[in-house]
């Protein structure tokens, strides 16, 4: 077989030789002519010798690439007709294959071209195959026909130059030596260097150009000896090959430390928004590389071809590609630090630029970006689901206990907070969340999630996943806002009429707060005695039975039984020496979830606020118990009978001296607890009211009712402030207490008295011994006198005391800043009359 | 040579002529099938195109023969 194909060979190409001798196209006759018989065998000869050489092709087998090639050259020609009409019937000729056809139709095709090329060549002078060897193939065909065209009429006379006087020549001359010096130069030709670099751009080590990782950079080493221009322009197409290492390096970093849980979420997206668009720059390199090959470079010397890729095209090529990876660089190296939320936000920063390009480059990157940061939003705002692996989000959550989960259980992290969402964005953000987890744990509700599918249609997404990006800020707005707006009106309606807010509020005014009047009363008539005793013998099981009569009698008993069952009685910390007065105080027992509201510190202050209040009842109605005792009665008025004269006029001193200071002390009590039950509870309580009413969300009704809270405290003098004020008028209300105590000694003695003489005058009898009513009636004269005597002096006592320490009082009054104080002071002098005693004021 | 073998290596042989034609080559029809088959049988395209160049060459160095009687 191989003999046979050789013979096959060697006949073909005797025939070939034959033809081609023959062959003349100038002939004029255009008969077939018959070659030299030695010239037929010359030829064959070194046609065996050439052929039997096992020279192999200088390219790559490829038929496509070399019509492609040979389409470019015709069009770049201009003939672009004939290129249309080569590509058709390359088409027609690549399709035919099977029996009959051409198995290496590169090679006819390569065949073709080279010939179609040695003809153009050898149809020029043999001078432009000296030419410069970087110029294209334009510029060499061009100047070869003009030149032959000049010179077609010297002629050449066996390759002998003829010089002569024209400028032509000297710049042929010119042109040769230069050609001379380049070869000299460069010892690398252009197309390795551009395939180097092209190497290099993909992070690559070429044969040339390496990595210096001294330098950091792409370098071609100096033992190559290239022209300074080159070396330069190799140095800067290099640097996107090292901005592409930097980025890649991120890259496969990143993917590397996923693992470990470095790299949230949102390092995730980035690194695939930057994956994908290396794959464009890939799909750039790989048509430049296309280009690169082609034309290729030919093995006969005397078709030379210019490179398509140059290195100056190449660094055209490269202009866009080396914003945008220099871009990608930059935003590799701020976020290699950060996480989350705050990587995000950083790249919006880079986003705020002029250029369109770098803007809409930035701005795609952040869609990818941010989505797993907006789906978590989304998530977070209708549903109230916090996934966050990688803590990346902008909203921690602590575990706290059942009641202090709407105060402390989320929080925002301003760290992972991005910069395109605001401020009240987040909060109101956090806020709505917060109140469906409230809804689901504190308050055991469902209905939340009616209103949160009612939200999404509303803002116009979906509750599913991954309906929000990047710059549709607005939406996520919208969105917000409607949840926001929904899931807090849920929640008060929910807290007002699953768990009567308003009632329990009411309620604790009514009972902690002393405004069911008449309960308080029968309360305090009750237990008034017990708790004179010393504290630690009380039982608070009595107390609660007294409690609970009083309820029953007072109005109190047609409220709502689930408030009574609340409402409880509380001793608290005793020391020695304390009285039941001290200790005891009501509690008002809030359970979840309104102890959100009524927390263990505002309990603490309503407590304050009670004992003050409690004291003043005390003393309220302390005095009205003195009142019911000093009544004009008959016993009294039959004292004015009995007695005699110096006696009764003390006696009327002394009546007198106690009525006067009754009246005195009712007044100041009456005006100080008028002033606290109407302006200052009541104004607070209808101002709340109102607010209560305006409330949005769960945070104004804290708002609201601390508010509340503080005016009161303020108002009644129980404030940091108000404490000197505070201890004076502690100091008045024993001293009123005193006073009571020495009412009613003093009319038992009257009494007494009254009794021990209406016996006397009644009953002559023995008397029974060591009584000093049978000492006679001079003797009961006398101790009358002593002992109202004593009284005067007591109670005289006491209204000195009682004066000074009010005008110590009513001077502090006004120094105080709170400007509801002033009508104190203008209700309980409203007559001057304690100014004007004391005109230095 | 089956009929449908035929039919296709003319077709080829045609399209690889017009190619030529466009390109320039000067290179006609049976010549052109000659090289086409020895390309086919392996050979180096670039050593057939110099063995094509140096005819070529010879072609135009020497003088147009003068109708001699033939061999």
């Amino acid at each position: 077989m191989e003999d046979d194909d050789q013979q096959k060979t060697l006949d073909l190409v005797k025939e070939l030789v034959h033809r081609l001798l023959s062959h003349n196209p100038t002939a004029p006759n255009n008969a077939a002519q018959n070659p030299n018989p030695t010239d037929l065998n010359n030829s064959f000869r070194y046609a065996v010798r050439i052929l039997s050489s096992k020279l192999t092709p200088s390219i790559a087998p490829d038929a496509d690439a070399i019509a492609e090639s040979i389409k470019r050259r015709l069009a770049t020609q201009g003939k672009s007709s004939k290129a249309l009409s080569f590509a058709d019937l390359y088409n027609k000729f690549a399709s035919k294959t099977g029996a009959g056809s051409i198995n290496n139709k590169w090679a006819v095709l390569y065949l073709l071209k080279i010939v179609s090329e040695d003809r153009k060549v050898s149809q020029a002078s043999q001078n432009s195959a000296l030419l410069l060897p970087n110029l294209t193939l334009d510029d060499r065909e061009i100047g070869g026909d003009s030149r032959n065209s000049r010179r077609g009429d010297k002629g050449w006379e066996n390759g002998v130059l003829v010089v002569a006087k024209d400028p032509e020549n000297l710049r042929e001359i010119a042109f040769r030596e230069f050609v001379d010096l380049i070869k000299e130069e460069n010892e690398v030709s252009e197309e390795v260097l551009v395939r180097d670099v092209l190497y290099a751009c993909q992070g690559i080590d070429g044969k040339y150009v390496k990595f210096d990782a001294d330098l950091d950079g792409y370098v071609l080493p100096e033992n190559f000896k290239v022209p300074r221009s080159t070396r330069t322009m190799v140095r800067k197409l290099c640097e996107l090959g090292w901005l592409f290492r930097k980025v890649r390096g991120y890259i496969t970093d990143s993917l590397d430390s996923f693992p470990t849980a470095e790299v949230g979420t949102v390092g995730q997206a980035l690194c695939a928004a930057l994956q994908d668009e290396l794959s464009e720059y890939y799909k750039l390199l790989a048509v430049l590389e296309t280009q690169a090959m082609n034309p290729i470079p030919l093995v006969s010397r005397s078709a030379t071809s210019g490179n398509y890729l140059s290195l100056r095209r190449l660094s055209v090529w490269f202009v866009e590609p080396m914003v945008k990876m220099r871009l990608m660089a930059v935003l590799v190296d701020t976020c290699k630090v950060l996480k989350g939320g705050a990587m995000a936000g950083s790249i919006h920063l880079h986003a705020q630029h002029g250029d369109p390009l770098v803007h809409e480059f930035m701005k795609s990157l952040l869609r990818r970006v941010c989505s797993p940061l907006f789906e978590m939003v989304r998530r977070w705002v209708l549903e109230g689901e916090l996934e966050d692996i990688f803590s990346e989000f902008f909203i921690v959550s602590e575990t706290k206990a059942k009641e202090s989960l709407w105060r402390e259980g989320y929080r925002l992290h301003s760290m992972m907070l991005p910069s395109f969402i605001s401020q009240p964005l987040a909060q109101r953000i956090l806020r709505t969340g917060k109140s469906i987890n409230f809804l689901r744990v504190c308050c055991d509700d469902r209905g939340w999630a009616d209103a949160a599918t009612e939200a999404a249609a509303a803002a116009g997404t979906s509750t599913r996943r991954g309906s929000l990006g990047y710059g549709e800020t607005d939406a996520l707005e919208n969105l917000v806002a409607e949840a926001a707006k929904r899931i807090d009106k849920h929640l008060l309606d929910v807290m007002y009429s699953r768990y009567k807010f308003k009632e329990h509020c009411l309620a604790i005014k009514r009972y902690l707060l002393l405004g069911q009047g008449d309960f308080v009363q029968y309360l305090m008539d009750s237990i008034g005695e017990e708790l004179s005793e010393p504290a630690n013998t009380i039982s608070s099981f009595k107390l609660a039975g007294f409690l609970e009569s009083a309820i029953r009698s007072s109005n109190a008993q047609y409220d709502d039984r689930d408030i009574l069952d609340r409402v409880r009685v509380n001793m608290m910390v005793q020391s020695t020496g304390d009285r039941g007065w001290d200790v005891f105080s009501l509690e008002y027992d809030a359970s979840v979830p309104l102890n959100t509201v009524f927390t263990e510190s505002v309990m603490a202050e309503y407590r304050r606020i009670f004992n003050f209040l409690w004291k003043l009842r005390r003393v309220e109605h302390a005095l009205i118990g003195a009142w019911k005792t000093m009544k004009p009665n008959c016993i009294t008025s039959n004292s004015f009978v009995k007695l005699q004269g110096a006696v009764k006029s003390q006696l009327l001193v002394t009546l007198r001296q106690c009525q006067v200071l009754w009246n005195e002390m009712n007044h100041f009590v009456t005006n100080l607890q008028y002033y606290i039950m109407f302006e200052v509870l009541e104004v607070s309580w209808s101002n709340f009211s109102d607010e209560m009413e305006s409330a949005k969300d769960l945070d104004d009704l804290l708002a609201a009712h601390e508010k509340y809270l503080n005016s009161i405290v303020e108002k009644s003098l129980l404030g940091e402030r108000s404490r000197p004020l505070y201890k004076s008028l502690f100091v008045l209300f024993d001293l009123i207490l005193r006073y009571r105590g020495q009412v009613d000694r003093l009319y038992e003695g009257i009494y007494e008295l009254q009794r021990k003489s209406s016996k006397q005058t009644a009953k002559k009898t023995s008397e029974p011994p060591g009584s000093w009513i049978g000492e006679g009636r001079k003797a009961l004269t006398q101790r009358a006198g002593e002992f109202l005597q004593n009284m005067g002096k007591e109670l005289g006592a006491i209204a000195k005391e009682y004066t000074s320490l009010l005008e110590v009082f009513l001077s502090e009054l006004p120094v105080q800043q709170h400007i509801d104080l002033k009508f104190l002071l203008f209700r309980l002098d409203f007559t001057e009359f304690y100014s004007q005693l004391h005109p230095t004021k | 040579m089956d009929p449908e073998a035929a039919k296709t290596a003319r077709e080829s042989l045609e399209l690889s002529f017009q190619m030529s034609n466009i390109l320039d080559t000067g290179l006609d029809r049976h010549t052109l099938s000659v090289l086409i088959a020895l390309c086919d049988l392996g050979l180096n395209p670039e050593a057939l195109t110099v063995v094509v160049k140096n005819c070529a060459q010879k072609l135009s160095s020497s003088p147009p023969p003068t109708p001699a009687s033939s061999s």
